[in-house]
This record gives C-alpha cells, sequence and structure tokens, in this order.
C-alpha cells in the first residue's frame, strides 16, 4: 500500500523538479497579467467573449498557484503551450504515475487540454 | 459498568440492524411557497461612478468557499463590477481539516482566513451583516439591520442548515462541528475530556451532505487519536446510508483492519430523537449511549433560501439551478452555488470553487449581452486523513450534458488512492494551501 504510494510521490516529485526552475521567474508577475485580461469595460459594453479556455484552465488554479503569491504544487505559468500541453497528455498516458494529477488529465480530451495550454502559456 | 451493558446493547443492535431499512428520516420541513416571475426580470440601470463609466452590480451573500471564490472571480475577470460580499463573519474558519482540532493537530485560529485581500487587492465591497429577505423580482435584499442593498445580480452561497433533532435543545451536549467554530472546539474538549475505555458516536446523515468523505474520515482520524491516547475505547458510527457512500475502499479497509476493535460501523441507521441527560440516541436500531456523541443532522439549504422560494428541488430542501450559470430555476437573476444548490455534484467546498468561477464567468458574459459557456468543466478533489500522518485522496471531474441539462460525471477522472501514505498527508497540506489561496488570496 505505502509502496504503490511512495511510487507515485516519487514520480510527483521528478516532476516538481523539472519546472521548479519556473516558479522564481514567475513569482512576480502573476496578478497583474490576470487583472489585464478582465474583459469588459462597462456593464452594458459590446460582448467580448472571454480568452478561450480560461474558465477550463481556471481548474488548474484550485492545486496550482499562478500569482506566484502562495506555494502550491508546481507552478503552470511560464511554460510553452507546448510544453503545457505534453505535460498533460503525459499526465493522462500514465507516464507520470497513477495519482491524482494523472485522473485530472484524464477528465480532459485533446482539445481541451489544447485550449488550456494555450490559455496557460499566454499568461504572463 | 455502564460501558459493559452498552456493549450488550451494541451486540443487539447489530442483529435489529440486519431487519432495518434505509430510512431516509424525511422531516418535512414546509417550505414557504412564495410567488416568483416567470420572465426574467431587467436589471436595474447601473449607476454612473465618479469617472462616469455605468457599472454593474452584484451581491454575493455568504463568504465561504463558494461565495469568497464568485466575488473574487467576478472582480478578477469582470473589473467593471461592482461586487458587494455580506456575511456576518469578519473572518470564514475553513471546514476543511477542521477535524484535525479534534486531535489537537490543529488549532481553529490556523484555519481562519481573513478577507483582507479580497477587499484591498480585488476591490470587494463587504457588508458584515445578516441577509433576512430577498426580494427577486426587484433583485434586493434586506439586511437585518434594515438597510436594503440592491444589483443586476444576486449570487446565493450561504452554504447548509441542519433539521432539527427531536429532543436536542442544547447543540453543546452533543455538538455536529460540522461547521468549523465554536461547535469543533466543544467536540474537541469532550474528547479530551474522556476517560479510556469509552464509546465515542459518530451519526451521518442521508445523503446529500457537507463533505461525503467527511464523516468516514473524520471517524478514522478519531478512531487514530483513541488508539494512541484513549486505550480500550470504541468509535460507534451509526451512517443513516445502506452503506459507505464514497471511498468505500479504503474507508471500509480502515474500520475493519487498521481499527478493528476500535471501529464499529453500522449502515441504515436513522436518528429518531435523542435524550441529553443520558446521552442516548433513540434509533431505527435501538437505543445508544454514548460518552461523547458526535451528532450530524441531516442537512439542508438554510432558511434564506426556502422562505425566498428557491428551495425547489424534489426534495424541496435545495435549489434547483441552471447549471451553466447557476441561476436559479424558480429567478433567473439569483443564483445559487455551493452546498445549497442541487446540482449531480457532491457538496463541498473544493468543487464549490469551481461552480463560483463558472457562475462568476457566466454573470460577466450575461452582463455583456453573452450567453455562458456551453461545455464546463468542475473538479471535485480532496484528501481524507485516514490516520493522524497519512491521508488517502479522492478526485472526480463533471462535464455538462446538454440533453439531461445537467453536470455529469467523466468515469476517466473519477478513482481514489489505492490506500493511504504520508507523501498524500503532505500533498493534503499543499492542496489545502492552494485551494485556500485561489479562493481567499
Amino acid at each position: 500500500m505505502a509502496n504503490e504510494m511512495d511510487c507515485h510521490g516519487r514520480h510527483y516529485l521528478r516532476h516538481f523538479k523539472r519546472v521548479a526552475l519556473y516558479i522564481s521567474t514567475t513569482a512576480l508577475v502573476g496578478c497583474a497579467s490576470l487583472l489585464s485580461l478582465s474583459v469588459p469595460s462597462t456593464a452594458q459594453s459590446v460582448a467580448v467573449s472571454p480568452p478561450a479556455g480560461r474558465l477550463l484552465a481556471s481548474n488548474c488554479f484550485q492545486c496550482h498557484s499562478i500569482s506566484g503569491k502562495t506555494s502550491g504544487f508546481d507552478s503552470i505559468k511560464g511554460k510553452s503551450s507546448n510544453e503545457i500541453y505534453n505535460d498533460l497528455r503525459d499526465f493522462k498516458a500514465g507516464k507520470e504515475g497513477n495519482g491524482l494529477m494523472a485522473r485530472h488529465a484524464m477528465g480532459y480530451n485533446d482539445a481541451q487540454m489544447r485550449l488550456i495550454a494555450d490559455y496557460l502559456a499566454a499568461l504572463r | 459498568m455502564e460501558r459493559r451493558i452498552f456493549l450488550r446493547n451494541a451486540s443487539a443492535f447489530v442483529t435489529s440492524l440486519m431487519l432495518s431499512s434505509c430510512g431516509g428520516s424525511d422531516n418535512s420541513g414546509g417550505t414557504q411557497a412564495v410567488t416568483l416571475p416567470t420572465t426574467p426580470t431587467p436589471g436595474p440601470t447601473p449607476q454612473p461612478t465618479a469617472s462616469g463609466v455605468a457599472k454593474a452590480r452584484v451581491i454575493v451573500v455568504g463568504g465561504g468557499m463558494a461565495g469568497a471564490t464568485v466575488a473574487k472571480y467576478l472582480r478578477l475577470w469582470g473589473d467593471s463590477i461592482e461586487v458587494t460580499l455580506i456575511d456576518k463573519a469578519q473572518v470564514y474558519t475553513s471546514n476543511i481539516l477542521s477535524s484535525l482540532v479534534l486531535t489537537g493537530q490543529r488549532s481553529i485560529a490556523s484555519l481562519e482566513y481573513s478577507y483582507d485581500t479580497l477587499r484591498s487587492t480585488y476591490g470587494i465591497n463587504f457588508v458584515h451583516d445578516e441577509v433576512v429577505a430577498i426580494d427577486p423580482a426587484a433583485t434586493e435584499v434586506t439586511l437585518a439591520s434594515g438597510a436594503r442593498l440592491k444589483a443586476d445580480r444576486i449570487v446565493l452561497a450561504p452554504g447548509i442548515d441542519f433539521d432539527a433533532v427531536p429532543g436536542l435543545t442544547d447543540s453543546g451536549v452533543m455538538p455536529h462541528a460540522w461547521k468549523a467554530g465554536p461547535q469543533t472546539t466543544i467536540l474537541a474538549q469532550q474528547l479530551a475530556a474522556m476517560p479510556s475505555g469509552g464509546t465515542v458516536v459518530l451519526t451521518i446523515p442521508p445523503a446529500p451532505y457537507r463533505c461525503p468523505p467527511g464523516p468516514y474520515e473524520r471517524a478514522c482520524l478519531v478512531a487514530d487519536w483513541l488508539r494512541l491516547n484513549r486505550p480500550a475505547s470504541k468509535i460507534l458510527i451509526l451512517d443513516a446510508n445502506p452503506q459507505i457512500i464514497v471511498e468505500k475502499d479504503n474507508f471500509e479497509s480502515a474500520f475493519t483492519r487498521l481499527y478493528a476493535g476500535i471501529v464499529e460501523y453500522h449502515s441504515s441507521v436513522a436518528i429518531d430523537s435523542v435524550d441529553q441527560a443520558s446521552k442516548t440516541l433513540s434509533t431505527s436500531g435501538g437505543m445508544i449511549r454514548g460518552d461523547v456523541i458526535n451528532l450530524i443532522p441531516r442537512q439542508k439549504a438554510p432558511l434564506l433560501v426556502s422562505k425566498t422560494g428557491l428551495a425547489n428541488d424534489a426534495t424541496g430542501r435545495f435549489a434547483s439551478v441552471n447549471v451553466l450559470d447557476y441561476s436559479s430555476t424558480a429567478a433567473s437573476t439569483i443564483h445559487v452555488i455551493g452546498d445549497s444548490s442541487a446540482t449531480t455534484q457532491p457538496k463541498a467546498g473544493h468543487i464549490a470553487n469551481q461552480e463560483a468561477k463558472i457562475c462568476a464567468d457566466a454573470i460577466i458574459r450575461s452582463l455583456g449581452g453573452l450567453a455562458p459557456d456551453p461545455a464546463p468543466i468542475t473538479t471535485s478533489a480532496c484528501f481524507s486523513t485516514i490516520t493522524m500522518t497519512q491521508a488517502s485522496w479522492l478526485h472526480a471531474m463533471y462535464e455538462y450534458n446538454a440533453s439531461a441539462k445537467a453536470m455529469q460525471l467523466i468515469p476517466a477522472s473519477f478513482a481514489a488512492s489505492a490506500g493511504w501514505s504520508a507523501g498524500d498527508y503532505k500533498d493534503m497540506n499543499t492542496w489545502f494551501g492552494s485551494l485556500m489561496a485561489d479562493t481567499f488570496a
């Protein structure tokens, strides 16, 4: 029982290290970029659709800080769209263990993973 | 001596349980019918601000996981919207992780979250008062102070309330501790004062209730604490449901193996009434006495929801909503998110946070004349403390099913950990910190 969990944990840690480098570079820019993405300038403004992928990607924010203000699981900011997409595909394929994040990736289809990756990559 | 009598009763109890059915003890706490407009009411004309830019106004009732998140994301994603959050409390006390207060591993203070960042960084207005009435047609709330506030939309996130339990007039005698705060402290004190060889009784209400794994998790945690601190004590779980309703493999394994001789689990037990003086429960399976009784009553949306005519699901206990924008099916400018709403999703803080984002996004779109996102996805993730140092995890996602007009479980996403570990306990704390930051920071 414990071994399985340790195994899962090890996969996770490997992933942490891979992305740890990004944390320091993105820590200061998170909040401002999000605020700049807000849409309507007035309540009755001409309809402007919110950025594609924003609502989907907000599922990520529950466990991954995008503001850089708090420690969470590995940062998902500052990566290219392909990098995020490939990470999600790896998790979905079970290449990163059979943990919670693998199950999370399994909940998305390919188009949704692309939308999430594009949105997160555009965060500055 | 008393305990021996109790244990004899307990074995008779098991036999009688075999015969009892799943008694969803129904308390028809009559919902007051209120005539509501059947067509959407146009919102008031937004008032010009100093800069001449018209602002839409949204009132959020309740500053818990759902309410704080919707307020934050309305401001984050819809900067021009004026958001006012109304809650009596000056700080939020997290229910998540609050069972750790019972074992002395957490303090209530460590679970308190200030609204300061929501106020200062996001510009949310706070009113520390109680909403006593809502006029859906006028999109207006009345406060206990007598003041009235009007808005374009109202979002209700008032959490849960409890059914009255016959005979229970002092909630301190058999605390539910299912809203973190004074009740949690009382239960912790009762456990600390219990001698070795004592019996703890934990009752689980019929689903749906807040945090499905929560009572099972609490039972495990208390069992571990008893094992270490009060030798020869027992915890008796009286579950109103026909079986463990979630993460069954892990909890069953913990109850029958890890805590064999400490945990006694009984399903399909309805609590009919209580006798406070003798600390006895009258149940569908017989009379049960405990030294400490954690009685978690059946739950419903608070009175504010029902008296506004919004508790209109099949049971009359929770609010039916359109899960694309969480608008009430009885009043289109009133939204109900979190534990008060009736959806196919669990009632829990993590998923309430995501329901809130869908609601915020839909309100922003709606104010701009746009339809809500047609394909929302929500996530329910959590960790359960199986011991004082090890945890399990549970994960599920839901997607919109257009023909059913409901959120539907995505089967591939649904799983629990195979067992529990110290690593997952560590992840639990990371998850908690991150979720609370997404909600309050």
